[in-house]
């Protein structure tokens, strides 16, 4: 048998428990011994509008990236289930309620779709859960009691998943909940009996931590936790909502607060504000709203306050997509608002990185005495990986600011010109350092001055203090063999796994190729990237945006035209998609 | 007007036989293949061959999935029909899809056969007519070294060189009226009997009596003049049309469907071929049931063919049928052990 790698997706309308009966696959799934990677795609509106998908993939080894074809389709809507139809492995296996409420005329049943070679099994999830609990509602747990027989997982993992999850609605829901579950389980060992498809149980090393379940939205809020933050300000918006949600949760407990603001202006100004002070603060948003942070960005750059701006993309531009994934704020995150106006900004691959970015960006934030921009997207805040509880690196949360020395008490030059371009930076209530704060131009002292030569030496002293950061930034990381690449993979955010994982399964098909994974946005490390670049023939750059941004921002340290590779299909990009791109480019067809 | 939609119920060697015809026939017309089986269609006479490893799984397969593609079929596997409305030409399948159809033919083979005062004991006994069965077959003999055999249909001779060529033990609870169908008389019996035992089989006659599970791999099977015990308990008894879905059809059902010398049911554009078909012979003024592959392609042909407009006879001689209690037969193989 070889590698064991599944891919199960959960399929229903608004409603119907999806989102719910995944979660509870993925925990149970973890706590059997097996890696997970999974993600939610949802519609937009609240509730009875749209098609919920949970997508899980499970293996012996770390997951990285998702598959583009399913193993197995849980169908709880066969109407919404249909459009799963072409992601379906040629052998998948598919289930479905095979008792619907009402006569379906040819075509609306998913059974009338699944092509010989699949496997179909029909269970009656409604029926059974409706006889076994009293209620309907637990049809999505009887699907998944009908999963567990056919594939032979341990009951007593879901049982506990199921427990855990309902037990603050009462026994009486914990009971309703178990009853259909095994329901479900119960009447798939006797009808499937002989085509059960029983898998091997990884297990768990008896040494091995616990592994939990972390979405990449929670992973930042424990970042953020772990590096002390005491406020966050912010303005709800989908995908960033839920680390509000979590910190609401969180921050009371250490004395910290969640303030809901008007809108985002105030939210960003908050936190500015907060920093100035001297305390810990953070937001978070998605690409309208950091639009309208930016003005106030462009404050803390010229001030040189510090702030953690999380922005969460999501398609646009405008309102745009709001629950489907893309990448496309790089450059305004880079760039965006008026002036020179440069910032830290860093972009994390996986949840892992979610937390250790998140808690390290307060330090740098106070070291660099500058907006510190988490980009993320829908796919990193949604995607659910289990993993090691992470805990904060040496260095990580400390505290970044740089006091000014009791010598320049009484005579304090906030902006002072230093060879790194970081002045030391007093907080208010300091005696003897009084200082002008502005978002003008201003001298040394802070006082505003628009001369020229000022202007020309303190733009210079904010780029040099910026560039500096790169110190303290994460390096480009390579995965590849020494010597000459055909093609090499350069890949950043939530798309970076699919980009390795294609670029494995070039290097196992005998391709000389090789990713770098760059999560340094601004400032980049140039050196680092051209090393890489001047061993490949071609330079790829797969991005969830059209124009190519990251390929804008970095292809010029390429001596030729970067081959630009890019989608804005509102899901996440697959390892085939990129893989099918780099045979392209050595001229190898096929996958 | 669109185009026909024809439908075949059954995906044995009749039903693809007789898709493959009406696609032949009718080039624009919609076909649908519909099938309660999960498995493509294969070859039930290579099963023992599959359980001694002589075949492969592969070989076990008649036609692959890119024969319907190519043909523009569309296959449905694992979808029992659960009601068939002939006044309203439409089939209702056991997950409430409501097909509608203009022309249909009825394939659905059979199922095996245990005779009445041996119900009780259906779950005791290993039966072979899927690629299932054979997996069954195959995981429980690596756990037991003995076999009893209780019936005597053509299968029952192949899984019994199938299992002497495993090194199996083997028992044959052999009786005259086990077999069903066959073309037997007391001289065939008895050169059969000589047969199995100069292969080193056990052969007990008498009738089967009761059987007792002592454990999984342990069976006491009792006839009316011996006990026995081995460590797995196969019946072959022959098939029976699996029709049990048609009740309330309105089609007349005997031993199976009955048909006319056209296989047509009575019904326009509605057609019954293979085992499930009971077949009127002008000449005898009776019916008769076909009994293997070769007949089965032969049948679904003709059914198509007539479907598609022909008007194509089922000619057997009256002297290759047979009788066994109270119905005529007509077997394309006869199986030497």
């Amino acid at each position: 048998m070889g590698k064991l790698d599944i891919t199960i997706e959960i399929c229903g309308m608004s409603g119907d428990g999806t989102i719910a009966a995944g979660g509870l696959l993925n925990t149970a799934m973890s706590r059997a011994g097996w890696s997970v990677l999974a993600f939610d795609s949802y519609p937009a509106e609240i509730r009875g509008f749209g098609r919920c998908v949970t997508r899980s993939r499970f293996g012996e080894t770390k997951q990285i990236a998702l598959e583009d074809s399913t193993d197995v389709l849980i169908s709880l809507d066969d109407k919404q289930s249909l459009s799963r139809i072409p992601f379906l492995a040629d052998d998948a296996v598919v289930l479905f309620d095979n008792k619907p409420s009402a006569h379906l005329a040819e075509g609306e049943s998913i059974a009338a779709h699944v092509a010989p070679g699949m496997a179909l099994y029909g269970a009656p999830f409604l029926d059974l859960a409706s006889s076994a609990s009293g209620s309907g509602k637990g049809r999505n747990l009887a699907a998944l009691g009908a999963l567990a027989a056919i594939y032979n997982l341990p009951l007593d993992y879901f049982r506990e998943v199921i427990a855990a999850k309902f037990k603050s609605k009462g026994d009486r829901v914990v009971e309703a909940n178990h009853k259909s579950f095994d329901a479900g389980w119960e009447y798939a060992r006797e009808q499937f009996a002989d085509r059960i498809r029983g898998i091997p149980i990884p297990g768990t090393a008896g040494e091995e931590p616990e592994k939990l379940l972390l979405s990449g939205n929670v992973a930042i809020a424990e970042g953020a936790l772990a590096a002390n933050v005491k406020s966050y300000f912010g303005y709800p918006i989908t995908p960033a909502t839920p680390i509000m949600e979590y910190l609401a949760g969180k921050l009371p407990e250490r004395d910290g607060r969640v303030v809901q603001m008007e809108d985002e202006i105030s939210a960003i100004g908050a936190v500015l504000g907060s920093f100035f002070a001297g305390t810990r603060a953070m937001t978070a948003t998605s690409g309208p709203g950091f639009a309208l942070m930016t003005e106030l960005i462009t404050h803390g750059v010229m001030s040189e306050t510090p702030a953690v701006i999380v922005d969460a993309q999501r398609g646009g531009p405008a309102t745009g997509l709001p629950t489907k994934t893309e990448q496309s704020d790089l450059l305004a995150a880079v760039f965006g608002g008026p002036g020179d106006s440069a910032r830290i900004v860093i972009a994390p691959t996986d949840v892992t990185e979610c937390y250790h970015y998140t808690a390290k960006s307060f330090r740098l934030a106070e070291k660099y005495q500058t907006p510190v921009i988490i980009l993320t997207d829908f796919f990193l805040d949604n995607r659910v990986e289990n993993l090691v509880r992470p805990t904060s690196r040496p260095g990580d949360i400390e505290d970044g600011n740089v006091y000014p020395a009791i010598a320049d008490r009484w005579n304090y030059h906030r902006y002072r010109l230093t060879e790194s371009g970081i002045s030391p930076r007093a907080l208010p209530g300091m005696e003897g350092y009084i200082f002008p704060a502005t978002g003008l131009e201003h001298r040394q002292e802070g006082v505003p001055d628009f001369s020229p030569e000022n202007h020309m030496v303190m733009s210079q002293k904010r780029r040099t203090k910026i560039l500096s950061a790169l110190a303290d930034l994460e390096s480009p990381v390579e995965y590849a063999d020494p010597g000459r690449l055909d093609v090499g993979v350069i890949s950043w955010g939530s798309s970076f796994g699919a980009a390795l994982d294609a670029v494995n399964t070039a290097r196992e098909q005998g391709l000389r190729v090789g990713a770098l994974k760059v999560t340094t946005m601004y400032p980049y490390h140039a050196e680092e990237i051209r090393a890489f670049m001047s061993r490949c023939q071609e330079i790829l750059i797969p991005e969830l945006n059209l124009s190519g941004q990251l390929a804008t921002l970095i292809g010029h340290l390429f001596p030729k035209d970067v081959i630009r590779l890019n989608m804005v299909t509102g899901i996440p990009i697959y390892p085939s998609v990129i893989l099918v791109k780099i045979r392209e480019i050595i001229g190898v067809q096929g996958r | 007007m669109g185009a026909r939609h024809l439908v075949v119920i059954g995906n044995g060697p009749a039903g693809k036989e007789a898709a493959a015809v009406l696609r032949d026939k009718e080039p624009e017309s919609r076909i649908t293949i519909i099938s309660k089986d999960h498995e493509g269609q294969y070859r039930p006479n290579f099963l023992p061959d599959y359980i001694s490893g002589r075949k492969s799984l592969e070989q076990l397969y008649a036609t692959p999935f890119r024969f319907y593609q190519d043909q523009e079929i569309k296959l449905r596997l694992g979808q029992p029909v659960a009601v068939l409305d002939l006044e309203e030409r439409r089939i209702i399948l056991d997950h409430k899809e409501v097909i509608r159809f203009d022309g249909l033919v009825i394939a659905v083979g059979g199922r095996p056969r245990i005779p009445e005062p041996l119900l009780v004991f259906q779950d005791l006994m290993y039966t072979l007519k899927t690629v299932q069965d054979a997996n069954s077959w195959i995981d429980r003999l690596a756990s037991v070294d003995s076999v009893v055999i209780v019936g005597g249909d053509l299968t029952s001779f192949a899984i019994t060189r199938a299992l002497l060529q495993l090194g199996k033990r083997v028992g044959f609870v052999f009786s005259e009226e086990a077999f069903w169908p066959q073309r037997c008389n007391d001289q065939i019996l008895r050169a059969a009997a000589a047969k199995l035992a100069a292969r080193g089989v056990e052969v007990v006659p008498g009738r089967l009596k009761r059987i007792v599970r002592h454990s999984e791999t342990r069976f006491e099977i009792m006839t009316d003049c011996r006990h026995l015990e081995a460590g797995l308990v196969g019946a072959f008894f022959g098939l029976v049309p699996d029709v049990r879905f048609l009740a309330g059809s309105g089609l007349q059902i005997e031993r199976g469907i009955l048909v006319d010398e056209y296989l047509n049911t009575g019904f326009e554009g509605v057609y019954a071929a293979g085992d499930c078909a009971q077949v009127y012979h002008p000449e005898l003024r009776d019916y008769w049931v076909s009994i293997g592959y070769d007949n089965a392609l032969r049948l679904g042909r003709i059914a198509a063919s007539n479907l598609a407009g022909g008007r194509e006879e089922t000619t057997v001689p009256p002297e290759s049928l047979f009788c066994d209690q109270g119905v005529r037969a007509n077997t394309s193989w006869w199986l030497e052990f």
